[in-house]
């Protein structure tokens, strides 16, 4: 019953575009690159490590799906493949050495690196353009926002399920036992590094991918606003307030703030960001462990 | 002999909390670890199972020189420890930290894990095991620590201190249990401060003062030996 009603979601999803208009699909779009960034962030997080480096893999994927496409002619649908695969091979030989560090070590390191490579990214004028950025010559199924909509669905239903295979296979036992106590976990016979490092390279190749699509969406890169704090922020803002180390918290964070901050901008377009940091601020101070930890708390604590 | 270290020693800084120290552990034998607070029968420990390593001196378990294996590992190889201050893992039931160790230490399948853990915690007789953990008793919780190393199918276990902090009828169940896993052919090291537990439960005994084994035999004689009156008690004026 339960699968049912997830598969009449999904289909409802995908023949959205026939009953809506482009304006909503628009904004459904966004909200699922999103979702799909807050989801990795989280699986980084239910090992215990705070990554700030998201924006950095999102902006990596976003400018190798667009040198593939340029430079290398490959078609724009592989081109979110290879973005996935370069920003995996970056984290693996960066993770190699970061993730050696912990708590705020590890974040502020993360955040480094995407600085790293957003000057990577302005100084190698050749490959990337500089801070003038690249233009996309060959867009995507040729700009159709309805078949945009739909890879983007795909993408992030494929992270949805990665998120849930996490949270009902022995993975979920590893990286928990990880981020609840390492010197228990690793007596117990967990392999910490193995895992964290298997997390973070997968996680970033879904920024990569994802940043991929956002860049084959607007067809251009820049260094600045592709690296832009924006792609770490909102994603951990809508984690926060839809409830952390779940998959339905990101999910329910996202659709709730990113249509609230579409809504915002309409009704006020100047303080519609005012707005947006209240309902975080409050959230963090009334319901910590978010909108889906808090009610699933309730439940528990029913019992 | 399961377990050997040779002239093992670790400092931190200036301290040395363990000095060459040459342990033996038969198998089969329950051996007890003894001495003054602060002799290093807890480092002694985390160097056995990897928690950290040593600074000079090796460690061979069944012939195999494993100073330098990681603690994983030395968990998949057998050797297991509890924890004297516990550490169970928070976000998990009781029954699921027994998961986790039949899960990675004997590289079961999730499926074979639960059906492991759910014999071991019938083993410990810890009961309702799908509870929270903060709904356990200390008792609890320290018999959720032996069940979540025997979920490593351990050869070797040592039990740090895992009398403390029980009282006498929790102790006698405790020791029952101890008296069970021997006959499961597990070899046991018992770190314990209460006397009558280790006279009870061993066969052998060493003592560490400063990091030092200062006697070793069976708890008998060690007990009557000067040399561990003093350690105890300190010198006569």
């Amino acid at each position: 019953m339960k699968y049912f009603m997830i598969a009449i979601v999904c289909v409802l999803c995908f023949l959205l575009p026939f009953f809506v208009g482009a304006y909503l699909i628009h904004v459904l779009t966004s909200i699922m690159i999103f979702l799909s960034l807050a989801l990795s962030w989280d699986m980084m997080l239910r090992t215990g490590q705070l990554s700030f480096g998201i924006a950095g893999f999102f902006g990596l994927g976003a400018y190798a799906s667009i040198i593939a496409v340029d430079d290398f002619s490959i078609d724009p649908l592989w081109s979110i493949l290879v973005a996935a695969g370069f920003a995996a091979l970056i984290a693996l030989a960066l993770g190699w050495i970061v993730l050696r560090l912990r708590e705020i070590y590890f974040a502020i390191t993360t955040l480094a690196l995407s600085s790293v490579f957003m000057i990577f990214a302005r100084n190698l004028s050749d490959l990337t353009g500089g801070s003038a950025g690249e233009v996309l010559y060959e867009s995507i199924f040729k700009g159709d926002s309805i078949k945009i909509y739909w890879l983007v669905l795909s993408v992030a239903l494929t992270v949805i399920l990665v998120s849930e295979l996490f949270q009902r296979t022995r993975i979920r036992f590893a990286i928990n036992a990880i981020r609840d106590d390492e010197i228990a976990a690793k007596c117990s016979g967990v392999n910490i590094f193995k895992y964290l490092l298997f997390v973070f390279v997968l996680t970033s190749a879904i920024q990569g991918a994802v940043g991929a699509l956002y860049a084959q969406q607007y067809a251009f890169v820049e260094p600045e606003s592709t690296f832009s704090a924006n792609f770490l922020l909102l994603p951990m803002s809508m984690a926060l307030v839809g409830g952390i180390y779940s998959t339905l918290g990101p999910i329910i964070g996202a659709v709730v703030l990113g249509l609230a901050s579409e809504y915002l901008k309409l009704i006020m377009p100047y303080g519609h960001l005012i707005i947006y940091g209240l309902i975080l601020v409050l959230t963090i101070m009334f319901l910590p462990r978010g909108i889906y930890g808090t009610v699933v708390n309730r439940i528990a604590a029913k019992r | 002999m399961l377990l050997r270290t040779e002239k093992l020693t670790k400092s931190f800084g200036g301290l040395i909390a363990v000095k060459s120290v040459d342990l033996k552990v038969n198998q089969g034998e329950i051996l007890g670890i003894i001495g003054p607070n602060g002799a290093g029968k807890t480092t002694l420990t985390n160097l056995i199972s990897g928690v950290f390593y040593p600074t000079e001196g090796r460690i061979h378990f069944e012939d195999k020189d494993i100073t330098f294996v990681p603690a994983h590992l030395r968990a998949r190889m057998g050797i297991a420890r509890t924890f004297q201050l516990v550490r169970p893992l928070r976000d998990f039931t009781a029954f699921e930290n027994v998961v986790v160790s039949c899960l990675f230490a004997r590289g079961e399948s999730l499926r074979e894990a639960r059906k492991s853990a759910r014999k071991i915690c019938e083993l410990v007789e810890l009961d309702q095991p799908e509870r929270r953990l903060d709904r356990l008793t200390v008792f609890e919780l320290k018999k959720l620590e032996v069940a979540r190393a025997l979920g490593c199918q351990p050869k070797l276990l040592i039990l740090d201190e895992v009398m403390a902090g029980l009282n006498f009828e929790e102790m006698q169940r405790m020791i029952q249990l101890v008296k069970s896993l021997r006959e499961k052919q597990i070899t046991i090291c018992v770190i314990e401060h209460v006397m009558s537990v280790i006279s009870q439960l061993t066969d052998r005994v060493v003592v560490l003062d400063r990091g030092e084994i200062i006697a070793e035999g069976p708890y008998e004689r060690v007990a009557h030996d000067p040399k561990v009156i003093t350690a105890y008690l300190g010198e006569e004026a």
